[in-house]
């Protein structure tokens, strides 16, 4: 059973009276491993895709299946839960929460999930000294650099040790050092046996791929392996 | 998300954001000062006003000549309109005579402008049977109080005597008292000197005491009415029906006239009632002060929610539910209306003392005033915070974090 399965994937949105269309019939398989790039120019939904594969929206029509679950039948509160659970987040903007240290924002799901203080407390070590940012844990994200706070914000998506992550344009706001380091991150991830989506514009970040799938108007259009 | 989690996470938003926490509880903190000192100082003066009816004032009644309008408990009804009634000595055997009175005092009263060694000064002029006033008798504190025979001799308070004048005025001393219309006046000696404090509750402070027969002569006017009669009862217990009786007594030479007669119980336990309702109307102005301060505390979060749009839609992205967010921002204003009640009760207590203080009102912290504060608080701002809370807990994590 692949990790990923996604059929028929219809998404539109209602602006005023109109039904606006923007995943027109997807059809994708993902494998436990995989690290796949998702291209396209912009507003052709890779997206409202990545949304739907994270649990943070529906399905107009068809399915979208995590481990054999369809995303779209589930209750706001399982949803929640495979979120929390089985999905970590990387995002263009590392939206890493300003008013607590690294170590509570990497901590932050654990917290959600309700385990034991110091089986959180030591894992987030655990996974900030692995990024490389051992001697950060009481700063505050914003006294970091851009390339440091997504290294937190990597750290936070791995809390939950989730089956699937999903990156938004992870080096979209990084300069060319920092951009490296980042990718250098993900591809031994993904060499640690995670699977791994990432949305991207630089092609140069795909040399790790295993699969770029290419998005245009709501469609995929090719899947050159 | 584990309560104690929720807790932690809200105190450290405090701790990072201190001047929304300060902002946002000012408000509750002037709420709940207002409510701990006003109602403590509604709680002074009613505990002021019960001290002051010492028990044995609680066996007296007063019979007055009333105004003929239906005014007050004990009034009799007017149906028609009706002279007010007219006491004299008569009447005062008559009320003697009712089973299970003790005695009967007849008073008059009148405002009269007191001389002594040049300075003036306006007063009280009481007019009494002597022989009646046991308990002014024991509340001389030099010389001696008034007898029968006295003719031109007066006691004066304690505070005429030694607040009013550059000079203090002893037993020896001649005053001068002028009538209303100062053309008359009539020279007395002081005989004696009440103590401080003691003021009965048919005196008053400045009050000067002097025989009926002395008033009479100084008022010059052709009848001498009495203003009141005061009659003390056998048994405490029995004021009321006691009362009643006299009435029914008094009614009979005084058919078509008005008076009333009155239990001081009576008047005492509506005294109380108005004193409570002061107490609860002035618990109420700062109820209305802890409102506002509600409101400032919905503003401010409906602002920090705004703030953190994003930062709730990360939380749900990484996995926090509706609820989560909804206990967090409740929580949220929950610890604020608690450390903002308990920092506003500290002040409340200092402010309530100072007030005291300085304008020398009475004024009692009571368990029920700090009881009232704590709860009102936290459960105001709660409740400030349900639709903030509810607004974090609905945002769509799409736009939340598109609205960056």
């Amino acid at each position: 059973m692949p990790l990923v399965e996604v059929a028929e994937l219809e998404k539109s949105y209602r602006v005023g009276e109109m039904d606006v269309p923007v995943l027109r019939g997807i059809n994708l398989q993902i494998e436990e491993g995989e690290f796949v790039a998702l291209m396209g120019p912009s507003g052709c939904g890779k997206s409202t895709l990545m949304n739907i594969l994270g649990g943070l929206d529906r399905p107009s029509r068809g399915r979208a299946l995590l481990k054999g679950q369809d995303l779209g039948r589930l209750s706001d509160g399982d949803l929640a839960r495979i979120r929390r659970d089985e999905i970590g987040f990387v995002f263009q903007s590392f939206n890493l929460i300003g008013r607590i240290s690294n170590l509570r924002n990497v901590e932050l799901p654990m917290t959600l999930k309700e385990l034991p203080r110091e089986e959180r407390r030591d894992r987030a070590e655990e996974l900030l000294e692995a990024v490389g940012l051992g001697h950060r844990l009481n700063y505050s994200p914003t006294n970091l650099s851009g390339g440091e706070r997504q290294r937190v914000a990597i750290a936070r998506a791995l809390a939950n040790d989730p089956s699937l992550i999903l990156a938004d344009e992870p080096t979209g706001n990084l300069d060319q050092k920092s951009r490296r380091e980042i990718i250098e991150i993900m591809n031994e991830l993904n060499r640690d046996g995670r699977t791994i989506v990432m949305v991207t514009h630089d092609i140069e970040t795909t040399e790790y791929c295993s699969r770029v799938i290419w998005m245009i108007d709501g469609r995929v259009q090719e899947e050159p392996s | 998300m584990k309560p104690k989690d929720m807790l932690e996470y809200v105190l450290l938003s405090f701790r990072a954001d201190r001047r929304r926490a300060l902002m946002s509880s000012l408000g509750i903190i002037i709420g709940v000062i207002s409510i701990v000192a006003l109602l403590s100082v509604g709680q002074g003066l009613y505990g002021g006003v019960t001290e002051r009816f010492s028990d044995f004032d609680m066996d007296l009644i007063t019979v007055r000549p009333g105004s003929g309008m239906g005014m007050g408990p004990g009034e009799r009804p007017a149906s028609t309109p009706e002279e007010p009634a007219e006491f004299d000595d008569r009447d005062v055997k008559i009320v003697e005579n009712v089973l299970g009175v003790e005695a009967a005092y007849p008073l008059k009263t009148s405002r009269a402008l007191l001389s002594y060694r040049g300075d003036n000064t306006s007063a009280t002029v009481v007019g009494l049977s002597p022989e009646n006033h046991d308990d002014l008798k024991e509340a001389v504190a030099r010389g001696r109080f008034l007898t029968g025979s006295d003719y031109k001799a007066a006691v004066v308070s304690h505070e005429i005597a030694e607040e009013y004048f550059r000079m203090d005025i002893s037993p020896g001393n001649q005053i001068r008292l002028y009538s209303d219309d100062e053309d008359r006046y009539m020279d007395f000696k002081v005989v004696g000197v009440l103590e401080e404090d003691e003021d009965p509750t048919y005196a008053s402070n400045a009050g000067i005491y002097i025989t009926h027969r002395a008033m009479e002569e100084f008022l010059d006017a052709g009848d001498y009415h009495y203003d009141s009669i005061t009659v003390r009862a056998e048994d405490s217990a029995e004021v009321e029906d006691l009362a009643e009786k006299i009435e029914k007594e008094l009614s009979r030479i005084h058919r078509n006239e008005a008076y009333n007669v009155e239990a001081m119980t009576t008047r005492f336990e509506s005294m109380l009632e108005v004193l409570s309702m002061i107490k609860y109307a002035l618990a109420g102005i700062g109820g209305i002060s802890l409102v506002v301060g509600a409101i400032g505390i919905s503003n401010v979060m409906m602002l920090t929610v705004r703030e953190r749009t994003s930062e709730i839609g990360v939380m749900k992205a990484i996995g926090a539910t509706a609820w989560d967010v909804r206990t967090l921002y409740l929580l949220d204003a929950g610890m604020l209306g608690l450390v903002s009640s308990v920092v506003g009760i500290v002040l409340g207590v200092l402010v309530s003392d100072l007030v005291g203080m300085v304008a020398n009102i009475p004024q009692e912290v009571t368990v029920q005033s700090v009881a009232l504060g704590l709860v009102f608080g936290v459960l105001i701002t709660t409740v400030a915070g349900i639709y903030p809370a509810n607004r974090a807990a609905v945002l769509d994590p799409i736009v939340a974090l598109r609205g960056e």
